[in-house]
């Protein structure tokens, strides 16, 4: 299960948060410079994850911003098949960092080469767009007309007075 | 902030990352400059400027506080918004709200905003309402609950965006209460005809379920149809979903306590239902690889990887222990596992899961060399990322596999143990060099997954790659690495030499971070090891001691414990020849003997170094007594006299510790020489065991004792591990963490933590909170025998006032089990829970335990008292072993006498430094003819003053000046915080029974010194 995907740039500003786990405004704060600064100091011969107070780290930077997504570290293998483990982490670190490229690929296609800025002054749509895209931490869909066809209908029929939605 | 960095914001994202990818697809550069979103309608426009404006004033924000400015200038405008209801700018405000939590402001004030808009007629408004829902509130927010009625409206919606909406909000949110009022709503649209609200539905549900495991069971039948879905949003949600039930069934299964038999099968509804449906699942992979290209669902010419991947985890959830299911996927994985394309990242990810699968199913062994050797091709990848994943499922796999074997001993197991271990075998060079790489990621992973692959066969040449990157590693990581180095050594070193060898390298690679149970392993592998063996670590340890520069603490442990015990072994050559020299291995290994003189030298110079840690220097004082003791015999006189001296040295030292050793380990020494300690006035009495040591004027040392104190400098027995380790497991609970389970200094601090309360506060008060003890029996004089306390008596506590009552003398308090943890430096287990007092660190248990309880013990400082009657709280900030009395500063003070019964006070000052505090010891005399019971003292004090009393010694006070009686004694400890401008006063009342009569009694006693007390 995916626990938060960040987006931010390579100043250290955040552009776009989503957590799926629920985390305290101090907490954040501090993992998000934490993270970003364990991001900025690898180079891109390093490979691209790290583990972060529990978390395991998958990041891929486009340009000037880096896309981030938190998951819970794999728990020990065995510990999986002991009674009552809550072991429930079975996120695949390259699929993440496909999903990630997907993301991207989706926001490009809906702003027609997006960019940093559009990230950041259409908080609310992107954050639109990634709700088709994960729910709770799970990946809903993948395809990307299947992503955009809603959001642009929706964009569409509010711009009518009389359509769908009155 | 740096608004001119190399990369603008303007700039695409995507740019560089498309044209390397596909040339073709890549859209042309838009400016985006003017930054007109393509698609707004009229109100959401406005709004969204505002928004933009705030966002652009915090850009344009050069400092930090410039922008706290703002965003609390915006707060209040928004807060006052919602106070005057401005209808039109609600969703406005919650859009903005979403910015500044983003930015890490409060946002607490506009979520009830966020349930208003939630139930508005506009679609936009609502839109945001459930945005705002969803990034500001909390599962634990109270108004959640309000949302509930919202909820189900919208599912109801006939519009299928707003029950969308509803839906995802219900799988980022819902309670546990929510789920149970939603669940029929969520349930129906599993069953809609839009696959946009099915693959909502799905996630929706898993969300439920997972609030609410009891409703597990009745909701897997719907599965089956909704795996037959076209849409493949819906498939990868309903296959997430799956693996969520399985996992919550699971947890639900072993909470219940269903006989947890260890992760093998367990047997539930859910799971055989869900095992049924694996040739579906089988079927759908199947589909997927021989679906060829399709445009929708194609990354990078593989069909849908994000799906492979969620089915190939359901599928290892249901293969692992149970044979049948794993039959079934078996050709699936298989195909997987040959055909899917490697050149790319997807291709890669999907390989990666299948590996994963693989080695948990109960697959075929030739499926599993199969999938080791995949994981091999990843290691030679040059692609960082595989290589990381590489590492960490190898890791994965061994541990899994080692594990296996244990639990089932047969011989399949050892074949698929033998095929696939041997696989890994051969890529140990291969994770060997990922220590190199300059990626810690990497090394971290490879490192993790040596410590696996170590076996008999292999333990030297991957503990010295170990020892290299020890070498090489973060300083953090070093004390981790020390750990997992000594777990390897233990478990499979091929010889005793070889591991003492490898510890003692490791020690002087990293002493410095090793924790301290590493330190106390190599000195107890050393202890145990042959004599031969331990001459040899003495010597090498001698050498690295003499190379170092003072900084690796736990060598210098480690090194000056050794030649404390062993130095005798220093003054021979040593040489060592190996039967057969392996090609590569080491020649024949010689040492010089030392002079007596060097090796003082050198443990000297590193406890005078500045910078030597308080606890090596404790240590060298042991080293110090010990080796007079082993050179008697050998060395000159000067050196031993300079031995003498350097323990005696620190008499005065500021460290309560260094201090506390120097005076005992003078005195052992005197002790074996025969010198008895002069004492002064004597007070003879007799020994409350009839044991009297023959009165004053004794001027040799018995021979028992000297052959005590020699013991307790002899060698220290060897520990057994195996049997401290039960002993430690027996007791621990008992004794405080840090204690007696810490190896290396449990003894110093332990026993006053975890020692039997009260007796033993009373004893460190009674000398003055710690005091060097060896002052007062100098003092008291009397050369009989530390009496052997009863055990259960607590009264009889302060008997134990004798030399060795400093903080780490165990008391043989009911439940003082203190002594002898792991605890090589200090002292070894203790078999029998001796009443005398054991020496701490260093020293063998002072007598041998076969000496039967209640026997004389011994009288290393010439002196103990056997009654404490006349405890003279000892002034202990003046060091004043042996000679000194130190009775001198004790002022007597008369309380009352009352029919028969005595009172005096006897005070003196316990800390120099703090004249406030007086330490006053009621000494309770009865002059009657009959015993006094039931004595009960209650002291008051005026309010500038602070006391603190502590139980009296015995509640009985035999009559005084009988021949076995002892002074019956409370202390009180009182702080006059007005000390020099108004006197210390008690005021007493005291009651007893004397001879069947009951006496109460209140005096006031003023009598104090003025100006002192």
């Amino acid at each position: 299960m995916i626990s938060f995907i960040l987006m931010v740039n390579k100043q250290g500003q955040t552009r776009l948060s989503s957590y799926y786990e629920w985390m305290d405004m101090q907490e954040r704060v501090a993992l998000e410079s934490e993270i970003i600064r364990k991001c900025l100091s690898r180079s891109e011969l390093q490979c691209s994850f790290l583990e972060y107070r529990g978390f395991k780290v998958i990041y891929r930077r486009y340009a000037s911003l880096f896309f981030i997504v938190g998951t819970k570290a794999d728990l020990d293998v065995r510990a999986l098949d002991a009674p009552g483990s809550t072991a429930e982490n079975y996120e695949n670190e390259l699929g993440l960092l496909e999903f990630i490229h997907s993301l991207v690929e989706t926001m490009d296609r809906w702003a027609g080469s997006i960019c940093e800025l559009d990230i950041m002054y259409q908080l609310e749509q992107v954050h639109f767009l990634l709700d088709e895209m994960v729910m709770n931490g799970y990946i809903v869909e993948t395809n990307k007309s299947n992503v955009l066809r809603p959001i642009d209908l929706i964009d569409r029929e509010s711009k009518k007075t009389e359509g769908m939605f009155r | 902030m740096d608004k001119n960095a190399p990369l603008k914001p303007e700039s695409s994202l995507l740019q560089p990352q498309l044209t390397q990818r596909n040339p073709t697809s890549a859209p042309p550069v838009a400016n985006f400059a003017s930054i007109t979103p393509p698609h707004n309608p009229t109100t959401r426009h406005t709004m969204s400027l505002k928004l933009r404006d705030l966002i652009r004033q915090v850009r344009a924000c050069k400092t930090a506080a410039e922008e706290r400015a703002v965003i609390a200038k915006e707060s209040a405008m928004i807060r006052t918004a919602i106070r005057e209801e401005q209808e039109q700018y609600r969703h406005r405000n919650v859009a903005k709200l979403l910015f500044m939590h983003m930015l890490g402001y409060p946002t607490h004030f506009g979520q009830l905003e966020c349930m208003k808009l939630i139930a508005s007629p506009h679609f936009p408004e609502k839109r945001i309402g459930y945005l705002g829902m969803l990034l500001l509130l909390s599962e634990q927010a109270d108004v959640l609950m309000l949302a509930t009625n919202s909820l189900k409206n919208d599912l109801h919606s006939n519009n299928k965006f707003v029950a969308g909406l509803a839906l995802c909000a219900i799988g980022n949110l819902a309670t546990a209460d929510m789920s149970r009022d939603l669940v029929p709503e969520v349930e129906k649209h599993l069953g809609n005809s839009k696959p946009y609200l099915r693959k909502k539905a799905c996630l929706a549900m898993a969300r439920c379920l997972t609030k609410c495991p009891d409703m597990v069971e009745d909701f897997c039948d719907r599965v089956v149809s909704l795996l037959n879905d076209k849409s493949h949003g819906v498939l990868i949600t309903v296959v997430q979903l799956m693996t969520r039930v399985l996992v919550i069934d699971r947890n639900e299964y072993f909470e219940n306590g269903e006989d947890a038999m260890m992760g093998g099968d367990y047997d539930s509804p859910v799971r055989n239902a869900f095992l049924k449906l694996v040739p579906t699942l089988v079927k759908l992979l199947r589909n997927l690889l021989s679906m060829g290209y399709s445009p929708d669902h194609d990354v990078g010419g593989i069909s849908d990887p994000f799906l492979q991947v969620q089915l190939l985890t359901l599928l290892r959830l249901l293969g692992a222990h149970n044979v049948q299911a794993s039959e079934e996927m078996n050709d699936v994985l298989a195909q997987v596992a040959t055909n899917t394309e490697t050149s790319k990242n997807a291709g890669n990810a999907i390989l990666y899961e299948c590996v994963q699968t693989i080695m948990a199913v109960e697959s075929e062994d030739g499926l599993r060399v199969l999938a080791v050797n995949i994981l091999g091709r990843f290691l030679l990848n040059r692609d960082n990322n595989i290589r990381y994943v590489a590492l960490n499922t190898l890791a994965k796999c061994i541990a899994d596999q080692s594990s296996g074997v244990k639990e089932e001993e047969n011989h399949v197991g050892d074949v698929e143990k033998n095929s696939a271990a041997s696989a890994l075998q051969r890529h140990r060079t291969t994770v060997v060099d990922c220590l190199k790489d300059p990626d810690i990621s990497i090394r971290q992973r490879a490192l993790e997954l040596i410590y696996h692959l170590v076996n008999q066969s292999n333990v030297e040449a991957l503990t010295a790659e170990l020892l290299n990157y020890l070498v090489l590693c973060p300083r953090e990581h070093r004390s981790d690495i020390c750990t997992r180095i000594l777990r390897v050594v233990d478990k499979y070193s091929p010889s005793d030499r070889w591991r003492v060898d490898t510890l003692i390298t490791m020690l002087t690679i990293a002493g410095r971070e090793c924790a301290p149970d590493v330190q106390s392993s190599t000195a107890v592998y050393i202890s145990r090891s042959e004599e031969d063996l331990r001459a040899y670590s003495t010597h090498k340890l001698l050498k690295a001691l003499r190379d170092d520069d003072g900084s690796q603490r736990g060598l210098l442990n480690v090194g000056i414990w050794c030649i404390g015990e062993y130095g005798d072994l220093l003054l021979s050559d040593y040489s060592y020849n190996p039967p057969v020299v392996e090609e590569g291995g080491e020649g024949p290994v010689s040492f010089m003997a030392s002079e007596p003189a060097e090796v003082v030298g050198i443990v000297e110079q590193i406890m005078t170094r500045r910078s030597c840690p308080a606890e090596v220097k404790q240590r060298a004082l042991t080293c110090f007594a010990k080796l007079r003791e082993r050179y008697a015999s050998v060395a000159d006189a000067s050196v031993l006299d300079k031995l003498e001296a350097l323990v005696k040295k620190h008499e005065g030292s500021h460290s309560l510790e260094l201090q506390l050793r120097s005076c005992e380990y003078g005195a052992l020494l005197n002790a074996i020489k025969g010198v008895v300690v002069k004492r002064e006035a004597p007070v003879v009495e007799d020994d409350i065991f009839g044991v009297s040591g023959g009165g004053g004027g004794t001027e040799s040392v018995s021979d028992t004792v000297r052959a005590a104190a020699k013991e307790a400098l002899a060698r220290m027995p060897v520990v057994d591990i195996k049997l401290v380790q039960k002993k430690r497991e027996e007791r621990s609970g008992a004794i405080i963490e840090g204690g007696a389970m810490d190896p290396l200094d449990g003894g110093h601090s332990a026993p006053v933590a975890s020692g039997g309360g009260d007796s033993l506060l009373d004893l460190a008060d009674i000398f003055g909170g710690g005091s060097p003890a060896p002052a007062s029996p100098s003092q008291n004089g009397n050369s009989s025998f530390a009496a052997p306390a009863p055990a259960a008596a607590q009264s009889d506590v302060d008997l134990l006032s004798d030399i060795f009552s400093a903080p780490a003398a165990p008391v043989p308090a009911p439940m003082a089990p203190m002594s002898g943890g792991f605890d090589i430096f200090s002292q070894p287990a203790q078999t029998t829970p001796a009443p005398m007092v054991n020496d701490l660190f260093g020293a063998t248990p002072a007598a041998p335990p076969a000496l039967p309880i209640g026997s004389p013990v011994m009288d290393v400082f010439g002196a103990s008292p056997a009654q404490p009657s006349p405890i003279q709280p000892q002034q202990t900030s003046v060091p004043t072993p042996a000679a000194v009395g130190g009775s001198a500063e004790a002022t007597t003070v008369p309380g009352f006498t009352h029919q028969g019964l005595t009172v005096e006070f006897e005070c003196t000052k316990p800390d120099t430094w703090n004249k406030q505090n007086s330490l006053l010891v009621a000494k309770f005399i009865n002059t009657t003819d009959a015993p006094l019971y039931g004595l009960h003292l209650q002291v008051a004090v005026p309010k500038y003053v602070t006391m603190e009393m502590k139980p009296p010694t015995s509640t009985t006070v035999p009559v005084t000046g009988g021949s076995s009686t002892k002074h019956v004694t409370q202390t009180i400890s009182v702080t006059n915080t007005m000390l020099g401008t108004k006197n210390l006063m008690l005021k007493l009342k005291a009651s007893f029974t004397s001879k069947g009569t009951k006496v109460e009694h209140m005096a006031t006693c003023s009598g104090f010194p003025a100006g002192q007390y």
